[in-house]
């Protein structure tokens, strides 16, 4: 659906931010997108949205070249989901918030309604559709940034650091809602270095270092392997250490803490301590 | 220029510039302008700052143009463009070759400022780059929701508001955060105030407000 | 000695209901204590009223008292208090009041009347230890975050604080940069034994450093203690079982399904050596089960 060839892009100041990038997103992936700040994971998701032009090389989406295509054009296909929802919130209540974008893409009234109306409830803001939008909390003002993008009715979602400086409550009611969406059909690329919230979500991981694509390909077998990812500014979440060091026991595990537990559990059985 | 304390470049910039009033001596107000191009020569401006003395010269020929089109006579119209371009470049000079802090330390300790008026002027420079930064990330997030600028000024106006209110709310949340962090750093103790900045005069300063002060004399008896 | 000690506190805002309740806490000197917490409940308000811009900047309405090194921060003007107490806010960024680095160190030393040549002298100290050293002359704008927040960590050293108190402070750094953050914060408690206060939602990140953990909820203190005591209550709970770090909640778990007591583990390496050497043992004692 979406492709990139050989993609080049240069700042004016002549700093590199991303080096011949080519890849391929399909309908209906999960994909994370990390790597340390500046290494150019955020410069790949702009790129994509048109909110930056590569120097050379070439974006297409379904055969499209988008290289004539503003933001706002990509704004029909693709939800961009910033990290700091306070920079574009500005109307009274929550409703009204989230009509906006709908609104810009010129849908019907009708068709507006129903789309903020099934936005706010898919995100769980219905209950708030009336409220004051900056009295929020971070949480809940990332739930609106969310359903502002889901009320233009995109194909992909693509969200930037979504759940940094939230609890970890709220930040794993957001993946589910990412997971419950995915499920539904629509392709989430997210940019994250929560690397726990990583290995529990994306199926696929692409990882950026320096402008280039230091790696691209399932989660589990970056996890898998022991993969120096420190060399990236990443750090491996535990349960996935774990489980790896379970393997070389010979014991397939997933990475849910529980389930790693009761396999060690069972594993260690009544092993004294020495 | 860079070697000579704050407060003699102030004394410089404002003398001068009340020179190019006084004089009506087109030679000589040329000859000024040409002493402040060569001050700078020597300055070690950037080259985007020579491009802009050059923009200046540029802009100053222009309105010489139009006063000389509006029937002001050669006389005056040069004399305008001159006058123009010699507070353009001392204040230009000024600011390029004296840090703001040291500006400011100048104005509190020499010239009586009271601090906070002094300090308003650090701060909005200091956010000036943050606020252009701020404003193109609200830019490109209400750009990624649909918002472009076209339709007639009505709607371009109406539309920006998308862009403005963000932008007002989020400044007054971060001047909140400044106010509290400036509370917590003594802002309001001015009377046993230091300055860090190099205020002290030096035998340069001298001799240039000594030059100064004798131009002046020159100038006044003609 | 005590740093911080909070008696019976209780502080609404100006019109607004308790943020928060009865708040009965202590910090000791050289202490690193983590306050975590979902969103709203005060951890925010409580850092502010560790530096006294609660209540003294926002009015409002107090009950009960708050002392730091021994002084009712009731009596004391902010900026007196700022010589004892370093607050990194959130908005780092917007904290940031001057041009340059070496100016915005000065700028808290300039208001207290420090003389020219001391306060070079600390700036290039305070430079140094944060990693900035070479960089007086950077302009704030160039600087990137977390080189801002190194920043303001350095202006809040160069006042010589012995408490230091951050909220937040890796929200925006990557992993790596989280890391470098929370080990100058561990040696500056160790080295120097500044006492360290900070708010901190991944509980894996502070691990290695904590000597006491207060979770807060709705404006109360809901648990505090040292480390293994604390999350092991939350874990039994239920309710916040999501800021256990992972390495935790299988140690819960595995001791609550044996019975039997796991070490307190400060780092997955840890955690990763004493489990591997379990199941080594487990496979000495019977090969057949691997």
């Amino acid at each position: 659906m979406l492709n990139l060839e050989n993609i080049c892009f240069k700042y004016s100041n002549q700093t590199v931010a991303a080096q011949d990038i080519s890849l391929t997103i399909a309908a209906g992936e999960f994909v994370a997108i990390a790597g340390r700040n500046g290494s150019g994971k955020t410069t790949l998701t702009k790129l994509i949205m048109s909110l930056l032009k590569p120097t050379s090389g070439s974006i297409t989406f379904r055969g499209e070249n988008t290289k004539k295509f503003s933001p706002a054009d990509m704004a029909r296909y693709v939800g961009y989901v910033f990290q700091n929802p306070d920079r574009q919130i500005f109307r009274d209540t929550v409703a009204l918030e989230v009509a906006y974008g709908p609104e810009q893409l010129g849908f019907s009234p009708a068709k507006l309604t129903l789309a903020v109306e099934k936005a706010l409830q898919v995100t769980g803001l219905e209950a708030v559709a009336g409220a004051y939008p900056r009295a929020l909390s971070k949480g809940q003002k990332q739930k609106v940034a969310i359903a502002s993008a889901l009320a233009m009715e995109p194909e992909i979602l693509i969200l930037d650091e979504p759940t940094s400086g939230q609890d970890s409550q709220s930040g794993s009611g957001l993946m589910e809602l990412l997971a419950g969406l995915n499920a539904g059909g629509c392709t989430v690329l997210l940019v994250t270095h929560n690397m726990e919230l990583l290995a529990k979500y994306a199926s696929r991981t692409i990882i950026m270092d320096q402008g280039t694509k230091a790696y691209d390909g399932s989660t589990r077998e970056l996890f898998s392997q022991a993969r120096d990812i420190a060399k990236w500014g990443l750090r491996e979440p535990a349960t996935t250490a774990i489980s790896r060091a379970l393997t070389e026991y010979g014991i397939q595990v997933t990475e849910d803490p529980r389930y790693l537990a009761k396999c060690l559990v069972d594993l260690i059985g009544g092993a004294r301590h020495a | 220029m860079r070697k000579l304390a704050p407060l003699t470049k102030l004394i410089l910039t404002i003398t001068v510039t009340i020179w190019a009033f006084i004089m009506n001596d087109n030679i000589a107000l040329a000859g000024i302008v040409a002493l402040l191009a060569g001050t700078a020569a020597v300055s070690g401006l950037s080259q985007k700052q020579y491009k802009a003395m050059l923009s200046l010269a540029a802009f100053a020929a222009i309105l010489v143009a139009f006063q000389y089109a509006f029937g002001s006579g050669v006389q005056l119209s040069l004399a305008a463009g001159f006058r123009m371009l010699i507070m353009t470049y001392l204040f230009f000079l000024l600011l390029a070759t004296t840090r703001i802090q040291d500006l400011t330390a100048a104005l509190v300790v020499h010239c009586r400022v009271p601090y906070d008026y002094a300090f308003m002027l650090t701060a909005s420079l200091r956010f000036i780059p943050d606020l252009l930064a701020e404003i193109k990330a609200v830019q490109e997030a209400q750009a990624c929701r649909g918002y472009s600028n076209k339709g007639n000024i009505i709607d371009r106006i109406v539309s920006y508001l998308s862009i403005v209110q963000p932008l007002v709310l989020r400044s007054i949340s971060r001047s909140e955060t400044m106010a509290m962090s400036l509370e917590l750093r003594g802002f309001g103790n001015q009377a046993g105030r230091t300055f860090a900045a190099e205020l002290t005069l030096s035998a340069k300063d001298y001799v240039t407000v000594g030059l100064i002060a004798a131009g002046t004399v020159v100038i006044l008896s003609r | 000695m005590t740093a911080i000690e909070f008696k019976r506190f209780s502080f609404a805002y100006r019109g607004k209901g308790n943020v928060l309740q009865d708040i009965e806490l202590t910090v000791p000197q050289g202490n690193f204590t983590v306050i975590s917490g979902p969103c709203g409940a005060g951890k925010t308000t409580l850092c502010m009223a560790i530096n006294g811009l609660v209540p003294h900047y926002f009015g409002g309405s107090v009950a009960g008292e708050v002392q730091v090194a021994g002084c009712n921060t009731l009596k004391r003007k902010v900026s007196d208090l700022a010589l004892q107490v370093g607050s990194v806010m959130e908005d780092y960024e917007s904290q940031l009041v001057a041009m340059t680095a070496a100016d915005e160190i000065a700028f808290g030393l300039e208001n207290r009347g420090i003389a020219k040549p001391e306060i070079k002298i600390r700036t290039e100290q305070a430079l140094s230890l944060v990693g900035l050293s070479g960089k007086e002359s950077s302009e704030v704008g160039s600087l990137s975050g977390g080189q801002k927040q190194r920043l303001a960590i350095a202006a809040v050293l160069a006042t010589e604080a012995d408490i230091l108190v951050l909220d937040e402070p890796a929200s925006a750094l990557d992993p790596e940069g989280a890391e470098e953050l929370y080990a100058l914060l561990h040696s500056l408690n160790r080295e120097k034994g500044l006492t360290i206060v900070v708010v901190e939602h991944d509980l894996s990140r502070v691990l290695p450093y904590i000597d006491q953990l207060v979770i807060m909820d709705g404006g109360c203190i809901v648990k505090a203690g040292g480390l293994e005591e604390t999350l092991s209550q939350i874990y039994s709970d239920g309710k916040f079982i999501n800021y256990v770090p992972a390495i935790y909640q299988l140690k819960f778990s595995h001791e609550k399904m044996l019975a039997s007591r796991l070490p307190d583990w400060r780092t997955e390496r840890e955690a990763l050596a004493d489990l591997s050497r379990l199941l080594v043992l487990k496979q000495l004692e019977d090969p057949k089960s691997a």
